[in-house]
């Protein structure tokens, strides 16, 4: 057997010049923070001007053949049916019914529209060999699923002056919210924009070929200009989505919490006829999810942090931390909780959680803790980069 | 990564500075090190004991909490807890920026006739090993 290695994105020198620490994600050896940056800073950058990230650790496979799309929406959670080609779509690859776990979701992952035939998938690095299996064992004749993991890097491009950035690199910003465009596909430089992110600010996901990586991030690096845009970590990307209270999985989803439990059953398609793990899922959201996310929000110090318990008022346990970290924005402990149904809680609600055996106080919110900005209209792009208002 | 030779070191990272001595009675001030601050990144809640805690080699001080994880803070020597560096409750960045000066953490009053209290700690080359072999 060999010795397993973590990989590594393409632009892993890039990340190592510039002073990165690392932390495997999902197998994948990817900058946590960067010298001279750290989480705070890089978090600031994204909520207040530009951060670019590489996420080349997260998976991308395509699905292309007769019925593709079709194939497709009969597995994932999500209704295809409400997208168009050029769109994109967040979806769920659930446990199929049968299974002891049905409902259970083995991977959140995002779905490229291109058409009825064509179709590309973004799941998470852990996962994404489990999801193209499952799909692979149930794909029609004539449907075929393509693993494209180590050729396709994946940037994201996040803040209010991502799409200036992207104007002065000549590709398309002017997309609505997970719309997506490709670039001529002229001599490799095809490069597919989507209107997305994981931060909720406005921001872009770029997919390129692995090769061509190194020359699209010098050139939004250069392009935002020196001290005004950030290579940013994924320790930023994780207190920027925990902000925004998006899940993530092995944390507020896994194959123990449904749809139903973690709030996101807006990404299910509850009119489809069919998709893994249906039955499940419908009669858990008929009887009432047994327990829901909630926020929680830490006045004083001490940060609630996973797998704490949350404590009721009369000391019993009544959910467990599946996130928690320091927002820099609010300058405060925050925190993603899993809360039984029959604690009763509500937005304001004072729970406590047990941080290493001290009771903290904690207020229950319901997220996002900070306001959302992926849907604000594309700001109109200066004639000069460092123009000022 | 620096490693100042004025003062001693645990394997813990901690560091520890004799501030004054006078008779039976020596004031030792203690922090973490540059390596330290590094490896946990931005630093934003520092939880320092209350002024007059005993404390003893081996027992938490404190926590030192970044962004990513928590950390506890051992006291290198043993004595009585003399002063707390109240600026890092509004400032615990200063962790993160000056980790040997304005970072301190607490100062501890040690008593007894053996000398130097911190004599027996890592000199700066026995902490720059233990740093490199980690």
């Amino acid at each position: 057997m060999l010795a397993v290695s973590p990989l590594t994105s393409p632009l892993h020198d890039r990340h190592v010049a510039a002073g990165a620490k690392f932390a495997d994600f999902g197998g994948w050896s990817m900058p946590i923070e960067y010298a001279g940056g750290g989480v705070l800073a890089e978090h600031t950058a994204v909520r207040e001007g530009v951060g670019l990230f590489d996420v080349s650790h997260l998976g991308t496979a395509t699905v292309r053949g007769p019925g593709a799309a079709d194939f497709v929406n009969s597995c994932l959670t999500n209704d295809l049916g409400k997208i168009g080609p050029g769109q994109a779509q967040y979806t769920l690859c659930c446990v199929p019914d049968g299974d002891p776990q049905a409902g259970g979701v083995v991977d959140d992952l995002i779905v490229y529209l291109h058409g009825p035939d064509d179709v590309l998938l973004v799941p998470n690095a852990a996962n994404a060999a489990e999801v193209l299996a499952r799909l692979s064992a149930e794909a029609p004749v004539g449907v075929t699923v393509t693993d494209r993991h180590t050729e396709v890097a994946v940037l994201a491009l996040q803040g209010p002056r991502s799409a200036e950035v992207l104007a002065a690199v000549g590709l398309p910003g002017e997309l609505t919210y997970m719309s997506f465009a490709e670039t001529p596909g002229s001599g490799g430089d095809e490069v597919t924009v989507c209107r997305t992110g994981y931060t909720g600010e406005h921001g872009y996901e770029l997919l390129v070929a692995a090769e061509r990586a190194g020359t699209l991030w010098d050139a939004l690096l250069a392009a935002g200009g020196p001290e005004q845009i950030r290579p940013c970590g994924l320790g930023a990307r994780d207190t920027l989505r925990t902000e925004m209270g998006y899940p993530l999985h092995g944390h507020e989803l896994s194959r123990d919490i449904t749809p139903n439990q973690a709030r996101s059953g807006w990404a299910v398609g509850w009119g489809k006829d069919a998709f893994w793990g249906r039955e499940a899922l419908v009669a858990e959201k008929a009887a009432g999810a047994p327990r829901q996310l909630w926020g929680l929000q830490a006045p004083g110090r001490g940060i609630p942090r996973p797998g704490m318990l949350v404590l009721g008022a009369d000391g019993s346990r009544i959910g467990e931390v599946t996130s928690g970290t320091f927002s820099p924005t609010l300058r405060t402990g925050i925190a993603l909780a899993l809360l039984d149904r029959s604690a009763g809680v509500a937005e304001g609600t004072e729970v406590a959680v047990d941080v290493r055996g001290r009771p903290q106080a904690v207020v229950v919110r319901r997220p996002p803790f900070v306001e959302s900005h992926t849907k604000d209209p594309v700001p109109p792009t200066p004639r000069k980069l460092d123009a000022g208002p | 990564m620096t490693t100042p030779d004025d003062r001693r070191y645990t394997d813990q990272h901690e560091w520890a500075l004799v501030q004054a001595a006078e008779g039976a009675v020596t004031v030792v001030r203690v922090g973490i090190t540059d390596h330290a601050q590094d490896a946990l990144g931005d630093i934003v809640f520092v939880q320092l004991p209350e002024v007059g805690a005993e404390v003893a080699p081996g027992n938490p001080i404190g926590e030192v909490e970044s962004t990513k994880s928590v950390s506890d803070v051992y006291s290198p020597v043993a004595g009585v807890v003399s002063a707390v560096n109240e600026a890092l409750t509004d400032a615990p960045e200063t962790v993160n920026s000056d980790p040997y000066g304005a970072g301190w953490l607490v100062e501890v009053q040690v008593t007894g006739e053996d000398g130097d209290p911190t004599a027996a700690l890592l000199d700066a080359a026995a902490y720059q090993a233990v740093v490199q072999s980690s």
